[in-house]
């Protein structure tokens, strides 16, 4: 423990070995040297250090171990033990490194060919197991040895010196044959090996992948100095015991011994408890699943006196409305008043409650309510700010002023200039969208149904149904040469043969009172549609049934038949707006596209599930559906996406009347027979796995509620909205 | 006062000196030294102490001015607003109140005055969907009537004169044409003359929405709704077309005078239809457009030089105020925005007026003073107002409908028409 005790050991251990070992070589010697150097270090290390002594000599003293800490005086006598061990296992150590001598004696060569075939065989055992014996004990023998079951290797026959001589000049990697006397065999050195022995032969290091010439890597930080580790002598603190550690340890070892300091108290028994068991029972019940902790029973009050003071009665009033509480709402007790303890009467629920009882007695089953408990908020969609979805109409301005009935339809030019209208008072109208001023009327004897520019900028015509008849208009409103064109397209002078079909249902005559063209009709017509290039426009007439659905062709004033086979009434139809061939028909419930190129072949049925249809617009992209219906919904169609709606929509009370799309922005809106039309953002976007953002904008109030909003139709370059009211007047909402 | 000072005393802790100081001539000039007023006065008793002041014969409403900005709430609220101590003697500046003072007669048109033009101060030019346009000496004295075009007026300029009497003017109607009209005004409009145009100039292919002139040269420009700004010559003799031109059927004695003009240039830029152009200095041209812009052009090369966007359609510009600089702009909604094109790296209106109730349809600087505007609405009222306070000065309201255009009339009167078919006259405006 001490250092002098370490410096006695060491003298110790010096000793014997000078005495057993006299002849020994200098490198043994030296090893042997260094081994108790390591102990040293081992020693030094720690207080510990005298365990690993202990361990060294194999038997651990559990007296030993007691007396070692509080025995200073056996302390000396038991190193002195373990040191004496320590000296025994050197001397045998050195015994058996005498005997290796003695087989190195034999011949060194030989060693060193069993050595390299070891390691180059290493996962093979040696089938000789004689081990490191000297092999001339068994020169007379039959056998070499004896393998890993206990049996003899016999010798192999010695074959004739001349035919050996003769096999070794036929081989010619004879060379590299050595034969393994321990093994009694030939073994025939690798390539690698060889090398390997060469290398050595010349001095070199045995593997090429050893690099001597390796750059010097500094492992020592110099900080300044000469050299890399300090020589300044090892403070005296290392080597002194603490002095107060020591004082300390005596003084708890006397306390101990004294009986100061005891380590096992006996446990104190609490002297106050629970009377009628503790909480801590109920954890253990309450890991059980189904239970439930009984409530905390509220001490009775004031109130539950029978003579309460008077305000904690409850007033005429408070009664009543207790009475039209939920019976789970209602307070369970009432507090009343009584003059005296006689006048109290029976407890009015006892029956009950002892039936109640009973029900407890029997196992039934008690339900446990669940009250759901969500915030509504939470449940609604989340959407963008209305604010980022800026420009969008919201406010009235303008008013166009001058039908007399209810407009049912209007149309915007496409540069914005103008809007048509038309009424139910028969007459059509042109309005100046900037002042709100009309510019032309015509005046016809029956209620106009709908009113549609030609999409042509250069070709201001204006299409008007009423009744049976399709009137063509010249609104005067194009350039000189323009207006020559027009008044030549719309003058009647050889009219083609129709086809029989045809010609009974509709018949082009000229239109003297307008100098137009007026197209009447077998039935009634309840709307019409321009093709995006303003050549043809298809005719509604739910009436006509199968042949409800024409196309009229204005540059050759013809008609044609649909090559489609009518299923149900048809309500409205449009034309895609970038794909020409594309027709698209609504009908009460359904809508069906077909494509008018290829014979009208049905490409695709989309199912509302709407009760009736009543108008329908398509996005400018092509590949979106607005549907609006009389019961008030509208649905949303993706028309890549699938056949049924992607989005419903349910925001008017009453029947929708007319949707549209603004043909630039992001909008699209509803107009409604309460008197009140919605704008909507509905964003498509051009990836086609993000779905079509819609969000609910506006709601643009301010026609009287006679008559609702009969349509809506967007400015095609403000995100302006204009909208007919049953009122007669026509709208503008401004951004 | 002594009312006014007395009915103040009841709060003495709440008084403040002030001085009265003005710019006005001698009938207005007060006595220089401080008065204790009491700090909840308004603008009205304001008025009335200067007037008690001065003790002039007739009552003189005054406007009142601190730190460059007019009062209009109480002093105290002001004070208290603006952080400006109460402790020291408060300099108050006092002008004469800019409202009009009379109003003239109507004078009826056939139909709704779409144009208006006060820039001469001897006669008003009036612009009529029946397609004529008028000359107005005085309210209700309509001494010439401009005819020829086909469809409504929908812009008139008054573009040079030749002396004192003859008188070039330039009318943009919705028919596509513009007419250039040459007048004597020195003939006595008893009955009124009808004169024809001596100079059609066709070019564009929609209906022409504004004209202006150039000052002190020959040349107009038009905005129209084909997305274009053309400009013309009005000069007789370099029309490229003076043999008499293509002759028109049905036109009538004018006929052999008649001469037709092609636009000298396109400017090209605007997406949407140009809706107004003003013509302020020789070189520059101002536009503003359906397309939510106000583009600035320079004349000789036909490069837009600025591009302020608004964000509504815009219906009316004018450039004036400060230096001549500033943009002012109305059009789909109710605010009248004010730009100062100067101030770097913003895009952003420096003033905004709020106080119309529906799309603007005309706003005019006035012709010397830095701040004074006058807007028109489709509301019927007709607004004068002040840079220096958001609020409006005063709103003219004898319009019955609409009303489509107003300009200032010899520095101190706002003419308008507007859809009750009548020209209005509100004179006597002071502004110093």
């Amino acid at each position: 423990m001490t250092k002098k005790s370490d410096g006695a050991n060491e003298d110790q251990v010096k000793e014997p070995k000078r005495n057993i070992v006299p002849s020994k070589s200098q490198k043994e010697a030296k090893e042997m040297k260094s081994s108790k150097e390591e102990e040293d270090l081992l020693l030094d290390s720690g207080t510990d250090s005298d365990y690993d002594g202990d361990s060294l000599s194999g038997s651990l003293n559990s007296d030993d171990f007691d007396s070692d800490i509080f025995d200073s005086e056996d302390d000396d006598d038991s190193h002195r033990e373990t040191q004496d061990d320590e000296g025994s296992d050197e001397v045998v150590d050195s015994e058996n490194g005498e005997e290796e001598d003695g087989s190195d004696d034999e011949g060194s060569e030989q060693r060193e060919v069993a050595e390299e075939s070891d390691s180059s065989e290493d996962e093979v055992t040696p089938r000789n197991t004689v081990g490191d014996v000297p092999l001339e004990w068994y020169k007379d023998e039959k056998h070499i040895g004896y393998d890993i079951t206990g049996k003899k290797i016999t010798k192999k026959e010695k074959q004739d010196k001349l035919d050996s001589f003769l096999a070794t000049m036929d081989d010619s990697k004879n060379w590299r044959k050595v034969y393994d006397e321990y093994n009694d065999e030939e073994v025939e050195l690798t390539k690698e090996e060889s090398k390997l022995i060469r290398r050595m032969l010349k001095g070199e290091a045995p593997h090429a992948d050893f690099d001597p010439y390796a750059p010097y890597v500094d492992w020592f930080k110099w900080d300044d100095a000469i050299h890399p580790l300090s020589s300044a002598p090892e403070p005296k603190r290392r080597f002194i015991p603490s002095k107060w550690e020591a004082k300390k340890v005596v003084k708890l070892v006397r306390a101990i011994r004294k009986g100061l300091i005891k380590f096992d108290k006996p446990e104190e028994e609490p002297n106050v408890y629970l009377l009628w068991g503790d909480d801590s029972a109920s954890d253990q019940k309450s890991k059980h699943l189904t239970y439930i902790p009984p409530p905390k029973l509220k001490l009775p009050g004031h109130e539950e006196s029978y003579n309460p003071s008077l305000e904690y009665i409850p007033s005429e009033e408070e009664k009543a409305s207790y009475e039209l509480m939920y019976e789970e709402d209602r307070p369970k007790f009432i507090p009343k008043r009584f003059t005296s303890l006689r006048s109290i009467p029976a407890y009015e629920n006892a029956l009950k409650e002892s039936f109640d009882r009973c029900l407890d007695l029997y196992l039934c089953p008690r339900v446990r309510k669940k009250r759901i408990n969500i915030d509504p908020e939470s449940l609604k969609p989340k959407l963008p700010s209305r604010k980022d979805l800026r420009p969008y109409p919201n406010s009235c301005y303008l008013e166009y002023k001058g039908h007399t009935g209810p407009v049912t339809s209007i149309s915007t030019e496409l540069s914005g200039q103008w809007i048509a209208s038309g009424s139910t008072d028969g007459s059509v109208r042109i309005w100046e969208v900037e002042t709100g001023r009309c510019l032309k009327v015509w005046q016809f004897d029956e209620a106009v149904k709908c009113v549609a520019w030609n999409p042509l900028p250069d070709f201001p015509i204006l299409a008007v149904a009423m009744g049976v008849d399709l009137f063509f208009l010249n609104t005067e409103l194009g350039t000189d040469e323009e207006q020559q064109r027009i008044e030549e397209l719309l003058r009647l002078d050889n009219l083609p043969e129709l086809d029989e079909a045809a010609a009974a249902i509709a018949k082009w005559l000229p239109d003297e009172k307008y100098r137009g063209i007026k197209i009447r009709h077998f039935k009634n017509l309840s709307y019409i549609d321009w093709h995006p290039r303003g050549d043809y426009l298809s005719a509604v007439m739910p009436g006509g049934e199968t042949r409800g659905v024409v196309i009229h062709q204005l540059s050759a004033h013809s008609t044609k038949m649909l090559p489609i086979k009518m299923r149900g009434l048809p309500v409205c139809t449009l034309f895609h707006p970038n794909h020409r061939g594309i027709f698209i028909i609504a009908t009460k419930k359904y809508v069906r596209v077909y494509n008018l190129h290829k014979n009208g072949e049905p490409i695709k049925k989309l199912e509302t599930g709407l009760r009736e249809i009543s108008s329908m617009a398509i996005h400018p992209g092509g590949d979106n559906l607005v549907v609006g219906s009389k019961e008030g919904k509208m649905c949303w169609f993706d028309m890549d996406l699938s056949s049924k709606p992607y989005k419903i929509l349910k925001n008017h009370p009453k029947d929708i009347t007319n949707v549209g799309f603004h043909r630039s922005y992001p909008l699209f809106a509803s107009c409604s027979e309460d008197s009140t039309a919605y704008v909507f953002h509905g964003k498509v976007y051009s990836d086609l796995n993000e779905n079509p953002l819609i969000v609910p904008l506006e709601i643009l109030r301010g026609h009287s509620s006679k008559g609702g909003v009969l349509d809506c139709k967007f400015h095609p370059r403000q995100p302006w909205l204009f909208t007919a009211g049953g009122d007669s007047v026509i709208k503008l909402y401004c951004h | 006062l002594e009312a006014i000072m007395d009915g103040g005393g009841e709060d003495a802790s709440k008084v403040i000196h002030v001085k009265f100081v003005t710019k006005l001539d001698s009938p207005f000039q007060a006595p220089s030294s401080s008065v204790v007023i009491p700090s909840n006065v308004t603008r009205l008793g304001l008025s009335s102490i200067v007037n008690s002041l001065l003790t002039l014969e007739k009552h003189e409403a005054f406007d009142f001015l601190i730190d460059g900005e007019l009062i209009r709430m109480s002093l105290e609220q002001f004070l208290l607003a603006k952080g400006i101590s109460a402790e020291r003697t408060l300099e108050i500046e006092y002008i004469r109140a800019v409202a009009p003072r009379k109003e003239e007669k109507p004078s009826l048109h056939d139909d709704w005055v779409s144009a208006v033009d006060g820039s001469s101060s001897r006669f008003i030019l009036t612009g009529c969907y029946d397609g004529l346009g008028r000359i107005w000496s005085s309210p209700e004295s309509c001494t010439h009537i401009l005819e020829g075009h086909s469809g409504a007026i929908s812009s008139i300029a008054f573009v040079s004169s030749e002396g004192a009497e003859n008188v070039t003017v330039a009318t943009a109607a919705k028919d596509r044409t513009l007419r250039l009209f040459k007048v004597d005004t020195a003939e006595s409009g008893d009955p009124t003359t009808r004169v024809g145009a001596y100079k059609i100039l066709r070019g564009h292919k929609a209906s022409v929405a504004s004209v202006a002139a150039q000052k002190y040269g020959s040349k107009i420009c038009s905005g129209s709704w084909d997305c274009t700004i053309n400009l013309w010559d009005t000069d007789e003799a370099t029309s490229e077309l003076s043999v008499a031109g293509k002759r028109r059927k049905g036109n009538n004695q004018a006929e052999e005078t008649q001469l037709e003009g092609e636009a000298e240039n396109t400017f090209v830029g605007h997406t949407q239809c140009v809706s107004s152009v003003v013509w302020p200095e020789h070189d520059v041209i101002y536009s503003c457009s359906w397309d939510h812009s106000i583009r600035r052009w320079d004349v000789p090369t036909g490069k837009e030089s600025m591009n302020l966007f608004c964000g509504k359609a815009l219906n009316t510009v004018d450039v004036g105020g400060e230096g001549s600089a500033l943009v002012a702009a109305g059009g789909s909604d109710p605010i009248l925005r004010v730009w100062d094109p100067r101030k770097p790296g913003t895009s952003a209106p420096v003033f905004q007026f709020a106080s119309h109730a529906s799309w603007i349809s005309a706003c005019k600087w006035h012709k010397s003073s830095w701040f004074h505007l006058v807007s028109a609405s489709y509301d019927g009222k007709i607004m004068l107002c002040d840079l220096r306070t958001a609020w409006p000065l005063s709103v003219i309201d004898t319009h019955k409908d609409k009303v489509l255009c107003a300009d200032w009339w010899k520095g101190d009167s706002v003419v308008s028409g507007g859809a009750d078919s009548n020209l209005r006259i509100s004179s006597g405006i002071s502004i110093s």
